[in-house]
């Protein structure tokens, strides 16, 4: 009998499976006007889909047709290579995971019985219950003591938090997540958002995650669908192929005019490249320094002065280079001093408040790697993608 | 339908009644003002008490009737709709309808004695329960049963493993409401033949000792009553004990 | 139709009490005393009606000022919830009794023991329904420069009409309840018919069972008409969507 070949696209080794829509469509009642109309499109097994678009289009729905709390009219929806439809509903909902804006925690059961909920449906014995409840409860960062306690002596979003951790807790195919953090204040939506992409990074979920919020899309999405009115999908696609090439008018509207900017936030310094200064190290004679200064193809006008491990210390002036030797004092100040690993968007606005125009780059151990100007940032933008947005699914920035 | 224990006791009460007036203790008796006679009291609560246990019975019958009717009729309208409003103006009528005229309404039906009498004061407890179950129903967060939904609960897990435990306070109030009622209007079950202290108190209306007793120890039962229930009430949600944040 | 369903001892008693109702009878017990009739009927159950009206009357006249003031301050929830809880306790017939026994008999005296059943109720549910008007809704009003009464007049009080109502409501049913035997201190209602079955029969009996079921009914809907006139549009629509 041959092997099976498991194909990697519809099951990931943690235990995901892909979801695919195939013209799955619906229609209330009989009006010929659909809710969600013919959507196809597919997950792949471990990614985070965000589905976005404005009040009404359908994201919703859509997201709902996956456990069937919403039934499908027309079409299909498949979870690895099943279909949704060939199950019976609340057996398919145990093995999908549903967090909802309003969290829902059943208030008069313990924190820990509610992450329990599903397994103790699943028929699971305790101990491996308990044990799971101990682990997810570690997994999304609350004190094991909190597990006694009653949902409302809870804040909202260490609330959010367990509802997550409910939704893990029998190890789901994929993530239902309906405007998880929108009822959260904006501080700690934040902090959720990081720690729950923190979390995908370990579990890695087939995630399907609506909102209305582009910027959250952005950020939260390895792949985002854009919903029209009348559930119609606008495109589909990764963010950084949103940003740069918005398929219609009002996917370009729905992404904002500051696309470019959106662009830098998913990207490093070190996804560009960067000019480099002439380095004067301290006590070297100026003279070497002016002959660096003076070469034909010198990116920097300025030389930086580095000490003898690379480190710069702050730019050199006319003056300065006077002297006989590189002072160990530098006339100019260092200004902005990037990472190599910082956040374009956020290098970006640190260039614009030190009124600087050019900013040194450091690695890790502080060691000049290149220097970045705003000029570089508008150049770049200008002209096609940069090496990590091509693998701008697999590992992003997020803060 | 009256056992003839019941007629029996009635019988040897009013009797001992009567016996006693004529006898000693004539001194506070005699006075109509007088509101309390000490002696006369602890001489004769023994007469108390047997009324007071069918009172009790009559009581208790009536609630867990009217609480097995009144849950059984609120989880058929909570699945179908269509029974609400119906089934709510229905048990509201029965309500508004005096239990004293019930009584007698149901005599025809079912003869005098404490069953009648009991029939009659579960239709009281029915509206309240039902009333009190269905707005327990309608007070569970409509996001808690999405979120149970969702997760993959039956609908029949979704009823006794949230809603209802959910609904419990409001249920539970219901009871109370009940039967603090219940003892009450208990008084009147005597017009229908059906015992209790009511038989006390008609049986020598001037006499302000018995009816301080007897309408003391009635409305005794019902505080009691209703402390207990309330009590429980507390027991079965602790999730109300706790401070919210 | 009904009539297919019912055993016939049941129908008989039935038109036995109806004629009791219309045509003045021949009291077989008490020697040739004509009693029933329908004179005799709308007499008894317009004294019934008499001692209701006033007994309301003045159960409202006291609680609802009390629980209009408390529940718009917000203090006095327990001794609220208390009466209400004491005043469903009382035992009606012990109540009527004593009240005869220490103040006397008569229309007037008898209002007063039926108010002790009628104040309870409304004093609760007008304390609950005054009391759990939204907090930001009394705030804004309060804000835009209202005086506490007209809060409580404007505000507070029509939003709280279905709770206040509700008290009203139950009010009244005890109140008919327990006048139903108020024969027993010497006024002479309906239940007359019911306590007295010597003198009426069995038809009597039954006549006064279903007369004074009418006599609540009506009262039901004629405050249940009443309300619906008085809660503001807003609020019905509101209540109908929720």
């Amino acid at each position: 009998m041959p092997e099976v070949e498991v194909t990697s696209e519809s099951q990931s080794q943690s235990g995901a499976s892909s979801v695919r829509y195939e013209a799955a469509t619906k229609r209330y009642g009989k009006s010929t006007v659909a809710a969600v109309d013919r959507l196809t499109l597919e997950v792949p097994a471990g990614e985070i889909c965000v589905l976005v678009g404005p009040s009404g289009c359908g994201k919703t729905t859509a997201m709902r047709m996956v456990n069937r709390t919403v039934e499908i009219s027309e079409g299909d929806i498949l979870i690895g290579e099943e279909s949704v439809k060939d199950r019976d509903p609340a057996r398919l909902r145990r093995e999908i995971g549903y967090v909802i804006q309003q969290i829902g925690l059943f208030p008069h059961r313990t924190i820990a019985e509610n992450i329990a909920a599903v397994p103790q449906l699943l028929g699971w014995d305790k101990d491996r219950t308990r044990a799971r409840t101990t682990e997810l409860l570690a997994l999304i960062g609350l004190d094991p003591d909190l597990g006694e306690r009653y949902p409302t002596q809870l804040s909202g979003g260490q609330q959010q938090r367990v509802g997550v951790a409910r939704a893990l807790a029998a190890d789901p195919l994929v993530m239902l997540m309906d405007e998880p953090f929108g009822a959260i204040d904006p501080i700690n939506r934040e902090r959720l958002q990081n720690e729950f992409l923190r979390l995908q990074a370990e579990v890695r979920k087939t995630v399907l995650f609506v909102t209305h919020d582009i910027d959250e899309a952005i950020k939260m999405g390895d792949r985002i669908a854009i919903l029209r009115e009348g559930g119609k999908l606008a495109q589909f696609a990764t963010p950084a192929e949103l940003l740069m090439a918005p398929a219609d008018e009002f996917v370009e509207d729905f992404v904002g005019a500051d696309r470019a900017l959106k662009r830098l936030a998913l990207m490093r310094v070190s996804d560009i490249d960067l000019w480099e200064a002439p380095l004067a190290y301290v006590g070297q004679p100026t003279a070497e320094v002016r002959a660096k200064l003076s070469a034909p193809d010198v990116e920097v006008p300025y030389p930086l002065l580095v000490d003898s491990q690379r480190r710069p210390l702050g730019w050199l002036s006319e003056r300065d280079l006077t002297a006989e030797v590189v002072p160990s004092k530098p006339d100019s100040p260092l200004g902005p001093l990037l990472d190599r690993d910082d956040i374009m968007r956020d290098a970006l606005a640190d260039l614009l408040q030190g009124e600087a125009q050019y900013a040194a780059v450091t690695d890790r151990e502080g060691r000049i790697v290149g220097v970045l100007s705003v000029e570089i940032i508008s150049e770049f933008l200008k002209s096609p993608a940069a090496k990590s947005e091509e693998h701008g699914a697999v590992e992003r920035p997020h803060g | 339908m009256a056992s003839p224990a019941l007629l029996a006791a009635v019988g040897e009460v009013g009797e001992g009644f009567i016996h006693h007036r004529d006898s000693a203790n004539r001194s506070c008796q005699a006075i109509p003002s007088k509101l309390f006679c000490w002696d006369w009291a602890r001489e004769h609560i023994g007469r108390y008490a047997t009324p007071t246990v069918q009172h009790l019975e009559l009581v208790v019958f009536s609630v867990v009737i009217g609480f097995i009717v009144a849950f059984a009729l609120a989880l058929l309208a909570h699945r179908r709709r269509w029974l609400r409003t119906p089934l709510l103006i229905g048990t509201g009528i029965l309500f508004t309808i005096p239990s004293v005229a019930f009584f007698f309404l149901l005599e025809p039906l079912a003869g005098r004695g404490r069953d009648t009498a009991i029939a009659a004061l579960s239709i009281y407890t029915l509206q309240i329960i039902y009333r009190n179950t269905m707005v327990g129903l309608a007070n569970v967060p409509a996001s808690v049963k999405d979120a149970a939904r969702g997760m993959g609960l039956t609908d029949r897990q979704i009823l006794w493993k949230v809603e209802l435990p959910l609904a419990t306070p409001e249920i539970v109030t219901g009871l109370q409401i009940a039967t603090v009622s219940t003892v009450a209007i208990a008084t009147l079950a005597v017009f229908a033949g059906g015992g209790g202290l009511g038989t006390l108190i008609k049986s020598d209306l001037s006499f302000k000792t018995n009816l301080i007793l007897a309408g003391g120890i009635a409305f005794l039962m019902a505080i009691a009553f209703g402390l207990i229930l309330f009590v429980v009430q507390r027991l079965l949600t602790p999730w109300r004990r706790v401070e919210t944040t | 139709m009904i009539g297919a369903l019912l055993p016939q001892p049941v129908l008989a008693s039935v038109k036995g009490a109806i004629e009791f109702i219309f045509t003045p009878q021949t009291s077989n017990v008490t020697g040739g005393k004509t009693v029933g009739g329908i004179d005799q009927v709308i007499e008894l159950a317009l004294k019934q009606l008499e001692l209701t009206v006033l007994a309301l009357a003045l159960s409202l006249v006291i609680a609802l000022p009390i629980g209009l003031y408390l529940g718009h301050r917000g203090s006095g929830e327990l001794f609220a919830t208390a009466i209400g809880n004491a005043g469903r306790a009382v035992p009606e017939l012990a109540l009527i009794a004593f009240m005869a026994a220490a103040i006397g008999v008569g229309v007037l005296n008898l209002m007063i023991a039926l108010a002790v059943l009628g104040i309870p109720p409304i004093l609760a549910n007008t304390f609950v329904g005054i009391h759990q008007v939204d907090r930001s809704t009394v705030d804004a009003a309060r804000g835009i420069g209202m005086t506490e009464f007209e809060i409580l007049r404007k505000v507070e009080l029509p939003l709280a009409i279905p709770t206040v109502m509700s008290g009203i409501r139950g009010a009244t049913i005890a109140i008919v309840a327990t006048a139903t035997i108020a024969p027993l201190a010497g006024v002479l209602t309906l239940g007359d018919f019911i306590i007295n079955k010597n003198v009426y029969g069995n038809n009597g009996v039954l006549a006064g069972a279903i007369m004074v079921a009418l006599l609540a009914l009506l009262l039901e809907f004629a405050l249940s008409v009443i309300q619906r006139r008085i809660t503001p549009d807003g609020l019905k629509l509101k209540l109908k969507t929720t």
